[in-house]
């Protein structure tokens, strides 16, 4: 594909070019033909996966009062899609606005800085869009094929969903670059990307928490909508919905909504987006109030407390940083629900929470581990120092069970209140396999930027598999151990197996890696 | 006063020397280097690009393991007893280490808690340093938002707070403005006076030309000429001519010879 140097389809491409690199970093060192194997191959399996999606809802049409929960699946699919574009499309503004460079670039050639974000947002559309389309297309296809062909709509609806979407974002991120200036709104945005991206798991646990009188009165809203409430299928918040369906003059007219918006949107921002790239270089440097009085305060210098120290300014500076391992907790909330759901109504709470706290414990610790030691700043400055490496890394290990402890203490409080045993049971067996991952990821060190924290196994899976593994057999050591069965030492001493077979110096363990 | 102090030096245990060092990646970069630097020297490291000088000056700092020879600083053998070597040696690569989330103050504060500095005298150095680099109205800024030029000094600044014995300068000069290659030169002039050796590697030869007591040229992992402006103006066999002239001739006659 080649376009006209200059032109607007041309900066698309480039802005999509840059894209496919980020997603082909996500895969290490693959080649491109394997890539597209891997991608081609979960096009498929979601295929198959959707076909029995596709059953249910050409089985709604028959069922007795089935066809009243057609809107209500696909609104609920529009919740999951929409906040993930705009996150999306939040992440993708933040990134070209703040990652420099390229954006001084473009803005110092002779283009007007319309065709700059316009080609920007087009880009951005198109990336979010593929990224729920590998989910979506499956599901509409087999669709289409089982239960008609007015399924195709939601082609359509997609594509001015992204759009749209898209034009949220951006709107968003500037507004908050008015309201919070270039420096919070970094952080704010990157947070409120993740939160709304995980924010339809999120909403979906808190419907399963809420009480059953509750859900019963909201699922009666939902099947006999007041004319003019929030459920109110004619009403404009279900223009989307009624889109996906196939109603043509409300497809037409999303489409239409949509577009403009996304028109107006790059035509009436261009010169904000522009001015805002400008300010974000101009950033002023950041003075931290309650510093003030450092002035009277002494040096310390203690080698221990200087290295611990440093750790825990680097993590409390950096806010975005503490929000993405934060993150890891609020991924590991679902199974809890599961397991505690599956157990009915007066299921014992304390021993279904308990084991996924044992597992955040481990998942926190692996992620402090390696941004204390892999994604070291100034590694070799360290090195320069006059301090044994082994010193230095432990000290690093003591300065990551402070943070480790805030984390996981508000967790194990609420344990203890339930029941006092699961508590202290899940604190030690958390200590364990904190203890573990860290080891993991002290001896096998996958140095990488400290903004990388989530996708660190990009760069050996072998390693997460292996962290992954140990916190499973600590968690159902927890599990057996918290009944007061001995048989918590089998998981136990297979965990501590694991890691000896980890431990620096084994051969099995490099070849292994090597040859993943 | 050069000349003397270098005869006194000549005394005294060397600040560096380097026998049979020998470093190979892919191919050799350091060839069986012998050097030595006096103590109190100020000593310029010259060398096309990727002659070995700063695989050289990284095998000192203990960055690298060397596949052969010998390292001593001030004595102590630095392949046996890195530590000791590194407690007297502060090494400032091209592109300065430091965090981005911490402030000036707090980066030397960290720095001498490593190289186990007294507290109280590190801090009056830590003060003192950001003054003469004017840092000071920066010092409670994160160094993310400083220029290339300000994280320069913070980092030199980090080099000397514990005042080593040995300072170690990969292109201390590159992409700063007048004024502050200035004051890193007056810096580093006034470290050397004060009794410290430094060893800088440069492309600006200017700069070698006017602090450098002896200045060395490395090619190939070797050293092809040493000794002060005068000794190499004789080398080259030209009078009077800049030591831009016989940094050129020297090398294409090392080439014209491989």
């Amino acid at each position: 594909m080649s376009f006209r140097p200059g032109s607007f389809a041309w900066l698309v491409a480039h802005d999509l070019r840059l894209g496919w690199r980020r997603f082909r970093s996500m895969f290490g060192k693959l080649r491109t033909t394997t890539v597209a194997l891997i991608v081609g191959l979960c096009f498929a399996v979601f295929h198959l996966i959707a076909w029995p999606v596709a059953g249910w809802f050409a089985s709604l049409q028959t069922m007795p009062g089935g066809a009243r929960l057609y809107y209500p699946a696909l609104a609920s699919a529009c919740l999951f899609v929409m906040p993930w574009l705009i996150s999306q499309a939040l992440t993708s503004a933040t990134r070209a606005l703040y990652s420099r460079g390229d954006l001084d670039l473009l803005f110092a050639s002779p283009m007007p800085s319309r065709t700059i974000l316009g080609a920007h947002a087009v880009a951005t559309a198109i990336e979010a869009l593929g990224s729920v389309a590998i989910f979506l297309v499956p599901i509409v296809n087999m669709n289409a094929l089982i239960d008609g062909p007015h399924w195709l709509a939601v082609f359509p609806a997609l594509v001015a969903t992204a759009l749209f979407a898209t034009a949220l974002g951006l709107c968003i991120t500037l507004a908050l670059f008015m309201i919070a200036g270039p420096r919070l709104t970094r952080v704010i945005s990157q947070i409120a990307a993740t939160i709304i991206g995980a924010g339809f798991v999120l909403a979906l646990q808190a419907v399963h928490v809420l009480p059953a009188a509750t859900r019963d009165s909201i699922v009666a809203s939902i099947e006999n909508p007041q004319a003019g409430s929030l459920f109110d299928r004619n009403g404009w918040l279900w223009l989307p919905v009624r889109a996906a369906a196939g109603e043509t003059t409300d497809l037409l007219l999303w489409c239409a909504v949509s577009l403009a918006f996304f028109l107006a949107t790059t035509v009436m921002l261009g010169n904000r987006f522009a001015q805002s790239a400008i300010r974000s270089a101009s950033v002023a440097p950041k003075k931290v109030r309650e510093r003030r009085m450092r002035e009277a305060k002494r040096f310390r210098a203690n080698l221990g407390s200087s290295l611990r120290r440093k750790e825990w300014k680097l993590l409390a500076r950096d806010p975005w940083l503490v929000s993405q391992i934060l993150l890891q907790i609020i991924y590991t909330l679902p199974v809890a629900i599961v397991i505690w759901r599956s157990q009915g109504e007066d299921g014992n709470i304390g021993l279904s929470v308990a084991p996924a706290i044992v597992v955040i414990a481990s998942q926190i610790a692996a992620s402090l581990a390696w941004l204390a030691i892999s994604s070291e700043d100034a590694a070799e400055f360290l090195a320069t120092a006059p301090v044994a490496k082994a010193q230095i890394e432990r000290r690093k290990l003591e300065a990551i069970a402070l943070p480790l402890i805030l984390f996981i203490a508000p967790p194990i409080l609420g344990l203890a209140f339930f029941s006092l045993w699961t508590a202290l049971v899940a604190s030690i067996f958390c200590a364990a396999a904190g203890a573990s991952t860290a080891l993991l990821n002290l001896w096998h060190p996958k140095p990488g930027g400290r903004a990388q924290v989530l996708r660190r196994h990009s760069q050996s899976k072998l390693v997460g598999v292996m962290e992954h593994a140990l916190s499973l057999l600590w968690a159902v050591g927890m599990v057996l151990a918290a009944v007061g069965s001995w048989l918590m030492l089998v998981p136990a001493a297979m965990a501590l197996g694991l890691l000896w077979f980890n431990r620096p110096g084994s051969g099995k363990f490099t070849l292994a890696a090597r040859a993943a | 006063m050069t000349e003397l102090q270098s005869f006194d030096a000549g005394h005294q245990t060397p600040a560096l020397r380097l026998a049979g060092l020998r470093k190979t990646f892919t191919k050799t970069a350091v060839d069986g280097l012998d050097l030595t630097v006096k103590a109190g020297e100020f000593y310029a490291l010259l060398g096309p690009n990727g002659a070995g000088k700063t695989t050289t000056l990284r095998m000192v700092a203990g960055l690298l393991q060397p596949d052969e020879g010998s390292i001593e600083i001030f004595g102590v053998d630095a392949r046996r007893d890195p530590v000791a070597a590194k407690r007297i040696t502060a090494w400032l690569p091209d592109e300065p280490m430091l965090y981005d989330k911490l402030d000036p103050l707090e980066y030397l504060e960290f720095v001498a808690g490593l190289w186990g500095v007294e507290p109280a005298h590190a801090q009056k150095s830590a003060i003192e340093l950001l003054e003469v680099l004017e840092l000071w109205p920066h010092r409670h800024e994160l160094c993310e938002g400083f220029s290339r030029g300000m994280k320069q000094k913070v980092a030199l600044a980090g080099a000397l707070v514990h005042e080593p014995k040995l300072l170690m300068l990969d292109e201390p000069l590159t992409g700063l403005d007048a004024a502050i290659a200035r004051q890193v030169k007056d810096l580093l002039v006034a470290r050397c006076r004060a009794g410290a050796s430094i060893i800088l590697t440069t492309h600006i030869l200017e700069v070698a030309e006017r602090l450098a007591d002896r200045i060395g040229i490395i090619a190939n992992g070797r050293l092809i000429a040493e000794g002060t402006l005068g000794e190499l103006r004789e080398l080259a066999g030209q009078k009077n001519t800049s030591l831009e002239d016989i940094f050129l001739e020297l090398t294409r006659t090392m080439e014209r010879a491989a």
